[in-house]
């Protein structure tokens, strides 16, 4: 797998959900509602023998506003939801990929992210995915 | 001499390299023993029989037509087919058992939070060939 290809990829399946400003690689300054893929947390090589198959862990940061903001409650509550045109899950798990063989979004936590010196409320997908070694 | 490390191993099933899909290989050598105590003896005495093994893989499931290991074992169940195992890798040199196994099983098993795996199970017939490559 090559990994800007497999964020690129990422990123530009959740643009497909109106309204959400994506981007492939953390950047400086996000105007919310706004997805970061960022770099994985692990990229483990050597899923099977002779390089066939490696795995990473990629999270996906979904930065929604205001903390004591109720909104920014329920816009990152839609993105949440198991299904619906706005789920994460639902998007990204319905995608056709090249760059990879398998993806799944695992698990989302919850979490304030401070962006340029602005503190956003943010969801935090972790995503398994798959792909050859070669 | 040297560790080896198991990510390069090499595992051909009917001439068919099923590496890149396996992630964990077992091959167990042995043989019968026969118990040959007589009496008087305050212990058992045992004397060795006829040689026996089996081998058994699995990895990662893939959905190709051709040359996944579903495409390549379904149809083998049964069958004493050719094994080659490399557990070094391919290369001059190195080590290679090659023996012929009875394919006993094949299972597809579907965790709900993982990718779906395969393994298989085989019974080693008549010797084994350890070769240089």
């Amino acid at each position: 797998m090559d990994l800007a290809s497999v964020m690129d990829e990422v990123s530009g399946r959740l643009d497909t959900i109106a309204g959400l400003r994506c981007y492939p690689y953390p950047v400086a300054t996000v105007t919310p509602p706004a997805a970061v893929v960022s770099y994985p947390d692990t990229y483990t090589y050597d899923a099977t023998y002779g390089r066939g198959m490696d795995r990473m862990s990629l999270p996906v940061v979904l930065v929604v506003g205001k903390v004591s903001d109720r909104a920014a409650r329920d816009t990152l509550g839609a993105y949440c939801d198991g299904s619906g045109t706005k789920s994460v899950k639902q998007v990204l798990e319905g995608g056709t990929y090249t760059a990879f063989d398998s993806l799944r979004v695992e698990s989302i936590e919850f979490d304030v992210v401070s962006i340029a010196g602005v503190d956003y409320m943010a969801g935090v997908f972790t995503v398994d995915i798959a792909g050859s070694g070669a | 001499m040297s560790f080896q490390h198991g990510k390069s191993t090499v595992i051909l099933v009917s001439g068919n390299n099923l590496s890149a899909f396996t992630n964990t290989s077992s091959f167990t050598r042995g043989a019968d023993e026969h118990d040959v105590t007589t009496y008087g003896k305050d212990d058992h005495v045992v004397a060795g029989g006829l040689g026996a093994g089996s081998f058994t893989m699995g990895g990662t499931y893939d959905n190709a037509a051709s040359g996944s290991p579903r495409a390549v074992l379904e149809p083998l169940i049964g069958a004493v087919v050719a094994l080659v195992r490399r557990p070094e890798g391919t290369g001059s040199g190195k080590p290679q058992q090659a023996f012929n196994g009875l394919l006993k099983s094949y299972v597809e098993t579907s965790p709900v939070a993982d990718m779906v795996t395969w393994s298989a199970e085989f019974t080693k017939s008549d010797a084994v060939t350890r070769t240089t490559q």
